[in-house]
């Protein structure tokens, strides 16, 4: 019993920095912008989250911090892409590099140092309610918060003119904007979202799930929504789905693995992985409904004057 | 600009003039250190920076000591080695294993040098290695998981099955036999060397599964140790200790302390005596201990506790004696009979008690 409490409550915070950060990829990539510098983004927030929580003793200062700071980075990014019409591959790549270095010289003198985690959320009789409260009713605010971030992106992007706008851009930006759209300041605007909540994400690691700084914490995580946006064929279900799966499965990985059952952990440890691909791959398998869903200016370079 | 060959000519006057500059301090010994990670105030490049500090210390004005930390494994590390030798180090310690083949075959080319390496197996007249014989001490922090587990089921989150790590959980697994072979004892194994998060979830997987006591082995930072102190759950670490992070709940810190060796490498580099050994350091010459030892072990298994540190100390003692059975149930060691270094130093199986399976 206490295994499955483990499992399910741990998911649902397991899965908040990766939901997060895929949120705001996807409405980046909704908009065309393939941002390949989530990792960065998620690390950088990590670090300035961590020291803005340290210095002022308030999580939510070090939410707001890793917040701005992850969306001046891809800020930076987007100036590099619309303005400059570089490569987005590529720029989003080095943005990332540099959100790593960024991280790294942030924290530089917090280096092992902890702090107290966020605290969970007082929901009075429901998290005393016997199986359920300590699986669901038990979590932080932040847990509860990604939930809610999962709804509002889908309204935003399907039933809100904005996220018809962003729809058409990443469809194609060149009628978008013939038909007189903002098609760079919207891209921003998309990025800049997906840079903030990346930053969130990446401070939900280092001042909640696990508190404390450690340089290269982040370890792949920015990767791994990077895949989860794509193989969820940016739908916002599906994504979130992802997140919960490779949650649910990573954890399972160590609990398996705690019960003795004689199984390489080396397969164990690729499991998470593994299982999220072929999961989403399978649901995700016509290809007709991939093309009208992922959006075809994705990746392109901006050709407009 | 310039034409290439006189660019080629202002280039190599200028690396002729770096190199020119440390001939003229020959008498003081430059040391140079490579470390794997960024020196915080606890884990492994912590442990090593003690060690230079303690050079510092003793020899003075003897030396003079550089170090570049959080250096990744393979061309960066060449590039940083190699410059601290243009810059005249007449010593380089390097602080991780993938520095092996890169520190080699500088110091073959640069006999003129001493180096010291942490971990590897690979030696030159002046590359010696070093290592800890930190089984011993997990023996005795065995003891004491042994003694205050009331669920009888012991945790230990380790990153990857090399013969150091399997050498230490069976160490700590026949201590904990000693006091109590009743006791379960559960792996979580990461495959990572570093992953703070998966540590942290690794250690809350064994406590789901009523593990009272969590051995973080390896773990570089206090994500093992904070968790503990977080949901009252016994927690012993390596490395460093980190008392501080978890005040109520550390049962003991097995450490690691370089000092001696470190010093005794750079008095061999000032004298000129310096031979490529292997040195593998343990409780009788104090690169290893145990610190930090909690109150609420009992009296009775402190004292057992004691006795055997003060018998490996002698060295009329060693954690692996036989009668030992893998979990396969095969015998590895007959009556009496006592591991050999050769064996200790590539040891890739678990004693019987341990329920998870080595990855293979």
């Amino acid at each position: 019993m206490d295994v499955l409490i483990f499992i399910v409550s741990g998911t649902l915070a397991a899965a908040t920095a990766l939901l997060f950060a895929a949120m705001g990829e996807l409405v980046a990539e909704k908009s065309g912008m393939l941002n390949l510098g989530i990792e960065g983004m998620m690390a950088t927030g990590a670090a300035m989250g961590f020291v803005a929580l340290s210095v002022s003793g308030s999580h939510s200062v070090g939410f707001l911090a890793a917040a701005v700071l992850g969306a001046v980075l891809s800020l930076i990014y987007a100036m590099l892409t619309l303005v400059f019409r570089a490569n987005q591959v590529a720029s989003g790549l080095a943005i990332g590099i540099l959100g790593l270095g960024l991280s790294s010289a942030i924290g530089k003198n917090y280096e092992g140092k902890t702090v107290t985690g966020l605290e969970e959320l007082d929901l009075g009789p429901l998290s005393d309610i016997p199986l359920l409260g300590p699986m669901f009713f038990q979590q932080d605010v932040m847990v509860y918060l990604s939930i809610v971030l999962i709804f509002a992106t889908w309204y935003l992007l399907n039933r809100t003119k904005l996220g018809l706008i962003i729809r058409a851009i990443g469809e194609s930006p060149e009628s978008a904007h013939a038909l007189g759209l903002k098609v760079r300041l919207i891209r921003a605007g998309c990025v800049a979202f997906g840079g903030a909540m990346a930053g969130i994400g990446g401070a939900y690691m280092s001042t909640a799930y696990t508190p404390l700084w450690a340089e290269g914490m982040i370890a792949g995580r920015g990767w791994i929504v990077v895949a989860l946006t794509v193989f969820g064929t940016w739908i916002v279900k599906r994504v979130a789905f992802g997140a919960y799966l490779f949650g649910s499965i990573s954890l399972l990985e160590l609990s398996i693995q705690a019960f003795g059952v004689n199984v390489p952990s080396q397969l164990m440890s690729a499991m998470p992985y593994i299982v999220t691909i072929v999961m989403l791959a399978v649901i995700s398998r016509n290809p007709v409904f991939i093309r009208l869903n992922s959006p075809a200016s994705l990746g392109a370079t901006l050709k407009l004057n | 600009m310039l034409p290439k060959s006189l660019k080629t000519t202002l280039t190599a006057v200028a690396a002729v003039t770096v190199l020119a500059v440390p001939a003229t301090a020959q008498d003081k010994l430059k040391i140079g250190f490579l470390f794997p990670s960024p020196i915080a105030d606890v884990g492994w490049s912590a442990e090593l920076n003690h060690g230079r500090q303690a050079i510092e210390e003793h020899f003075g004005d003897q030396v003079e000591t550089i170090f570049v930390e959080n250096v990744p494994e393979g061309p960066d590390a060449a590039r940083i080695m190699n410059q601290m030798a243009a810059q005249g180090a007449g010593m380089i310690m390097l602080g991780s294993f993938g520095y092996m083949n890169d520190g080699l075959k500088l110091a073959q080319q640069r006999p003129d040098m001493t180096f010291i390496h942490a971990s590897g197996y690979k030696l030159a007249p002046n590359l010696g290695n070093f290592q800890s014989r930190n089984y011993e001490s997990s023996y005795l922090v065995g003891m004491a998981a042994a003694d205050v587990t009331e669920t009888d089921t012991v945790g230990i989150v380790a990153a990857y099955a090399i013969p150091e790590v399997v050498g230490m959980i069976n160490g700590f697994a026949l201590g904990v036999q000693e006091v109590n072979p009743d006791v379960t004892i559960k792996v979580v194994w990461l495959n990572s060397w570093f992953d703070p998060p998966k540590a942290q979830e690794s250690a809350r997987a064994l406590m789901a599964q009523q593990a009272d006591v969590i051995y973080s082995l390896y773990q570089d930072t206090p994500s093992v140790v904070s968790v503990a102190e977080e949901e009252g759950v016994w927690v012993i670490n390596t490395s460093s200790d980190m008392k501080d992070y978890a005040p109520n709940w550390l049962l003991a810190s097995q450490i690691a302390d370089w000092s001696t060796y470190f010093i005794e490498s750079t008095q061999a580099t000032i004298d000129g005596t310096f031979e490529g050994t292997a040195f593998w350091g343990g409780m009788a010459d104090d690169t290893v201990d145990v610190k930090s030892w909690s109150s609420s072990i009992s009296a009775e298994t402190m004292a057992k506790i004691e006795a055997a540190a003060a018998a490996i100390r002698a060295g009329e003692f060693h954690p692996l004696t036989g009668p030992i059975l893998d979990q396969e149930g095969t015998e590895r060691l007959a009556d009496g009979e006592v591991i050999e270094d050769g064996a200790m130093a590539s040891i890739d199986w678990l004693v019987s008690g341990v329920e998870t399976r080595i990855p293979q």
